[in-house]
């Protein structure tokens, strides 16, 4: 379901220029990585979500606890328990977890263990 | 997406504007590149510092700092409306819910202006703002929110809004109802007048009420709540008719429109309306919350359709009528997001995505929304309803089996979680939008 947006067309040719001469924003150099199967960018968009209750990056602590820089599988396997309701008192991320596929919520798991708590 | 007629994000004239002085680079084929003289990356105008607009314009600038975003906002204290029924109930002062601009402009390098955007030129791809500045963008993000439809229901004008406020959108509107309920008589009659769908914050009205009967118990214990609503049915509906039994009893009455709970005139002088079938109700304070319709520069930039609302493209939010303006929040037809401040926080980062992905000439990723309605029915008497939301076949859709209501027969200690935790998203969601430390 990856749709493209249409480049402007000078804005592509001047993307092309900007490559080539090496000039290249940081952010858009991420973007060519192919190993990974979400781009950063993506990646960005995906736990964007997650920031409304856990603060910008998954880092504020309160009520809702913080889930930047925890163990990646700590993150993930609680994620999948959410998702497949094996936590007894669970209020709100049951019903989050429901909406991405398990490959989704390994991803955010990864994102947000490789962020700094602060 | 359309680019018709061979227009394009960045026009020919834009990119020799954009190109700094101190650039030695040759003209290729007749355009310079603009961002090597001034390290732009392109120019997004938003406007609108509430929950669409300041999150639009913090995500820009975290996709890609180098491009230029300008912000423009009258206010320079952003009430929210969000907790604003808390301060109506007495759980909170009116400055914990007051944010600005702090962090934008110095942690992020957004320009804010404090002025009106007065007009949106979307062929010359300029804004003209109340301080007769203008400003060019390459892209414009309008996150205006609601106004109020003042010709919709007889007698409801902006002089008797300051009889019987609607306090619809937070600041001194709130200020007034709060005193009014101060000023009431114990023994009064609350009423609130309910709008029809679409509106803001479909469970706004109902967590207000709750709200103004906590306070009732506190102060004025023999003060009632009425309720007249143009609707059958209302969001959280079972939740709230149930905590209210449990908390309130029956001080708490709602009429449905098909028990003549619909409002068809107001007269503020004597806090008093009258219904479809000439019901006549007399207030002690009186709260309409009227029909409304997207901020009118969505009119001017030439988005809205018929109903008053933006149609948008799912994918990106950008408008269906007109290119290169993207809008999110409550002035957009986003069905079945409602119109919450969750929804405009979650439209807006993937709005700044797909923007920061264009200008760059990159494909936007793909969307993914979410969303969590708290109310508090009582201090410790929380529920929420939550969704899930993608692209499915072009349309914005729910994703199956995900999101849904709190549980009907949870135990009062679940309640008082979610209370904690809407406590939890507020503080949260104003660190995300505004960098307000809790
Ligand atoms: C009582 C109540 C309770 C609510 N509770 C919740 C809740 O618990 N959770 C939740 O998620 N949502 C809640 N909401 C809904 C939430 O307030 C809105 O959905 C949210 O504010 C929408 O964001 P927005 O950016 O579209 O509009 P807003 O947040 O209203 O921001 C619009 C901004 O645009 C500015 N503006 C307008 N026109 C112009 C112009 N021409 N030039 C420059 N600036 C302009 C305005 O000054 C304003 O600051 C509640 C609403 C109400 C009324």
């Amino acid at each position: 379901m990856t749709r493209a947006i249409q480049p402007p067309t000078p804005t592509a040719w001047l993307s092309t220029l900007l490559l080539s001469i090496g000039l290249v924003q940081a952010s858009l150099a991420e973007d060519t990585s192919t190993d990974e199967p979400y781009s950063s960018q993506q990646l960005a968009v995906l736990a964007g979500n997650c920031a409304s209750c856990h603060g910008t990056d998954g880092r504020l602590a309160g009520a809702v606890p913080a889930i930047a820089g925890r163990p990646a599988s700590a993150l993930e396997s609680r994620l999948l328990s959410f998702k497949r309701d094996e936590i007894a008192d669970t209020t709100i991320m049951d019903r989050i977890a429901k909406g991405y596929s398990d490959e989704e919520l390994a991803a955010l798991a990864t994102h947000f263990a490789s962020i700094d708590k602060q | 997406m359309s680019q018709d007629n061979g227009r394009s994000g960045l026009t020919r004239r834009q990119l020799i504007q954009g190109m700094g002085a101190a650039s030695t680079l040759p003209l290729l084929g007749g355009v310079a590149p603009f961002a090597i003289g001034n390290q732009s990356a392109g120019r997004v105008v938003v406007i609108g510092g509430g929950f669409g607009g300041a999150t639009a314009a913090k995500y820009l600038k975290r996709a890609n700092p180098a491009i230029d975003v300008t912000m423009v906002e009258p206010a320079e204290v952003f009430y929210t409306c969000p907790f604003s029924n808390l301060f109506l109930g007495g759980l909170r002062e009116l400055n914990a819910i007051a944010h600005g601009y702090d962090e934008l402009r110095g942690r992020y390098g957004v320009k804010v202006i404090h002025a009106m955007a007065e007009d949106v030129d979307p062929d010359g791809h300029r804004v003209s703002l109340s301080n007769s500045d203008t400003l060019d963008y390459d892209r414009l993000v309008l996150s205006p929110g609601i106004d109020i439809r003042w010709d919709a229901l007889e007698g409801y004008d902006e002089a008797a809004a300051e009889k019987a406020p609607h306090s619809w959108k937070a600041g001194p509107q709130t200020e007034l109802l709060k005193r009014q309920l101060e000023g009431m008589d114990d023994g009064g009659t609350f009423v609130m007048v309910a709008p029809e769908n679409p509106f803001r914050c479909p469970p706004g009205p109902y967590e207000r009420a709750s709200m103004v009967a906590h306070y009732f118990t506190q102060h004025k214990p023999n003060a009632k709540v009425l309720i007249l609503d143009a609707k059958d049915n209302f969001s959280k509906q079972g939740l709230f008719t149930a905590g209210w039994e449990q908390l309130y009893g029956d001080r708490i009455e709602w009429v449905g429109l098909s028990n003549d709970g619909r409002v068809t005139r107001v007269d503020a002088n004597n806090l008093e309306v009258e219904t479809e079938f000439g019901t006549r109700h007399q207030a002690d304070v009186l709260n309409v919350i009227p029909p409304q319709k997207a901020g009118w520069i969505a009119d001017r930039a030439g988005v809205t359709d018929d109903s008053g609302w933006v149609p948008v493209k799912a994918e990106t939010f950008e408008s269906q009528r007109v290119n290169d303006i993207h809008v999110v929040g409550d002035a957009t037809v986003a069905t079945p997001m409602p119109k919450s401040g969750f929804c405009a926080n979650a439209q807006a980062k993937v709005v700044a995505a797909a923007i920061a992905a264009t200008l760059e000439g990159s494909t936007a990723p793909d969307p993914y929304w979410a969303n969590t309605c708290y109310s508090l029915i009582g201090p410790e008497y929380g529920i929420s309803v939550a969704g899930v939301y993608r692209v499915q076949d072009g349309v914005i859709a729910s994703v199956e089996g995900a999101g849904g209501l709190s549980p009907t027969d949870a135990p009062e200690a679940t309640r008082a979680l979610e209370a904690e935790y809407a406590v939890g998203w507020y503080n949260a969601i104003c660190q995300d939008t505004w960098g307000t430390e809790a």
